[in-house]
């Protein structure tokens, strides 16, 4: 039992290990600037040098722009609109489910009947009505996907709460006359925020996935920023003559989405562990 | 039953004229229909006199009522770039929609019923991890790439399938594939979870006991009570399906209502793109509806909660 959760811990890190050196390390590199084209060596495979004696070790795009510092712009682009992303939801999640589950009511049906309501709308296509219309900046993408996902917080949020708040210590608060901000913000947020950042963990690779899509689908970053997306898109069009870059961003993709997967599941399962002892 | 049926109604209603509620707040947001919809030397006077034939000079909350009324009839004006109602550029590609649906539904259930079997029934513990890490493996790949993957196997290197477009059968292969395995992982471990629970009642006892052998157990009694659950989650995951449909369209060019709402993103024809996406979330909400009632029939518990 032991060996088995070590070995999808070992996955997640490794898999995180090479993001990290991917959107962190690399950009530290003195490499090729990610947007500098070189006519003379464009569509390069991996390993391959230009007229000029230039060598790419993941090979360059269309317009000879170098793939791996692209990449690695990419995925900073992707990792910054993740976080933005998800802290947004985070808050407005955790905001709107602590309130439904402490003061239980109308307020409760209203904002469950919100995330009901929203859960209706396929997300992608709520976003892509959004951003269609109020324009798709790095800033934007953040907001509108972190306001599209707090659901899966605000639900988890209000079932905690709708426990907590019949336990003693909250009862005794109570009584001593505290709050109702006061119990929310001492008592049940540092209870709650927990199982917050595991919901998180996993709906990180869920947002870098919709980012991804709508950048695939023209709507999201916009060039000359790169994005993983976006880079794949491009790559469609040249799949026979040089797949690699179609496949290249989506090995990174991948690498990102399995770790946070790995991540949240090893985070879950040594939760629930907890739970038990 | 019919007190559960009419709750369930009402909710869905509900649902629906929020939906309707938030596609007035995006076309509001989209700017003034009447300049949108004006070639660029219209005057002034031509402006107001369209936004008065339009209705845009009434109160916000006239307007919406308006909006509301148009949009039960699913009258969302009309296309920017098209003389045509933009209900009816969408309604035009449905079928394509639907059929990849379903097609990636029956392709994702079927799949997780195969192969939830053979997990059950083989007697190598490798067969089942493998089986799992494929599915969590695929999983991880957004549809677009997994997409690409099949096109660059069996279009680009093997000629097998075409890539793109709809017409035959051969057409659907790819697309479906693509949009039916995303959900694999999770179909998978609730038709394991459904089936290990089934194991531990009396009447697969009593079957055993009777001297029935694995499969008939297995086949016979166990799986129309583990099916049921399977069936139902996939049809609340219709939504994340039609969702799919987007870029799976998109991928395989394949003419449905999801790349007809990227074409008109890129044309900014928004008429289109809100009567798109509430025509895509009517459907969704109504398959909700039905499955759950379904489910009323077919379980008593669900009606009570």
């Amino acid at each position: 039992m032991m060996g088995r959760i070590s070995i999808s811990q070992g996955v997640a890190i490794g898999l995180l290990a090479i993001v990290a050196v991917l959107v962190i390390i690399i950009p530290l590199l003195p490499l090729y600037d990610p947007y500098s084209q070189n006519l003379g060596g464009s569509l390069l495979p991996p390993g391959g040098s230009s007229f000029d004696g230039r060598f790419y070790l993941l090979g360059t795009d269309t317009l000879g722009r170098d793939m791996l510092s692209r990449l690695a712009l990419a995925g900073q682009v992707s990792a910054l609109i993740g976080l933005g992303a998800v802290t947004v939801s985070l808050v407005v999640g955790v905001t709107l489910g602590l309130i439904a589950g402490y003061f239980r009511g109308p307020v409760e049906v209203f904002i469950m009947g919100l995330a009901d309501l929203q859960l209706s709308i396929p997300r992608v296509l709520l976003l892509i009505a959004v951003t269609a219309i109020i324009g798709p900046s790095v800033v934007n993408l953040a907001v509108i996907l972190g306001l599209s996902s707090w659901v899966a917080y605000g639900r988890v949020a209000r079932g905690m709460t709708l426990s907590l708040r019949e336990r003693e210590f909250i009862l005794s608060a109570r009584t001593q006359g505290a709050s109702a901000t006061w119990n929310i913000r001492q008592h049940l947020l540092p209870n709650v925020l927990p199982q917050m950042l595991i919901v998180g963990s996993y709906e990180f690779g869920m947002i870098i996935v919709l980012e991804a899509s709508l950048s695939y689908l023209g709507l999201g970053v916009q060039p000359p920023l790169p994005s993983w997306g976006m880079m794949v898109s491009e790559g469609q069009n040249y799949l026979a003559l040089a797949p690699q870059l179609a496949i290249l961003p989506s090995i990174a993709l991948f690498i990102l989405v399995a770790g946070f997967q790995f991540l949240s599941q090893t985070l879950t399962k040594e939760n629930d562990l907890e739970m038990v002892a | 039953m019919a007190g559960f049926i009419i709750k369930r109604l009402l909710q869905s209603i509900l649902t629906i004229a929020g939906v309707i509620t938030a596609a007035f707040f995006l076309t509001r947001l989209a700017g003034d229909p009447a300049i949108l919809l004006l070639p660029p030397e219209a005057t002034a006077a031509d402006a107001d006199r369209l936004r008065a034939a339009l209705g845009l000079d009434q109160p916000l909350i006239v307007q919406y009522i308006l909006f509301m009324g148009k949009a039960a009839t699913g009258d969302f004006g009309m296309s920017l770039r098209q003389a045509i109602p933009a209900m009816d550029l969408v309604i035009e590609r449905v079928p394509a929609t639907l059929e990849l649906a379903l097609s990636s539904f029956a392709v994702g259930i079927g799949l997780a019923f195969v192969l939830g079997i053979l997990m059950r029934m083989t007697r190598h513990g490798w067969v089942r991890d493998v089986i799992t890490w494929i599915a969590l493996g695929r999983q991880a790949i957004p549809i677009f790439s997994f997409g690409l993957v099949l096109i660059l196997i069996f279009s680009i290197q093997l000629k097998w399938l075409p890539s793109y477009g709809r017409g035959t059968f051969a057409h659907l292969i790819l697309p479906a594939l693509t949009l039916g395995t995303y959900e694999l992982a999770l179909y998978l471990r609730l038709f394991n979870a459904s089936l290990a629970a089934e194991q531990r009642n009396d009447y697969v006892r009593t079957a055993f006991a009777k001297g029935q052998g694995r499969i008939q157990v297995l086949l016979k009694h166990m799986l129309p009570n583990a099916l049921l659950p399977l069936v139902t989650v996939a049809g609340i995951n219709l939504g994340m399906l039609l969702g799919g449909t987007v870029v799976t369209e998109t991928v395989f060019s394949w003419p449905g209502v999801g790349r007809l709402i990227v074409q008109s993103v890129s044309q900014r024809d928004f008429p289109v793109i809100i009567a798109g996406v509430f025509l895509i979330s009517l459907v969704f909400v109504v398959i909700n509806l039905i499955v759950d009632i379904l489910y009323g029939f077919l379980d008593p518990r669900v009606r009570l909660a």
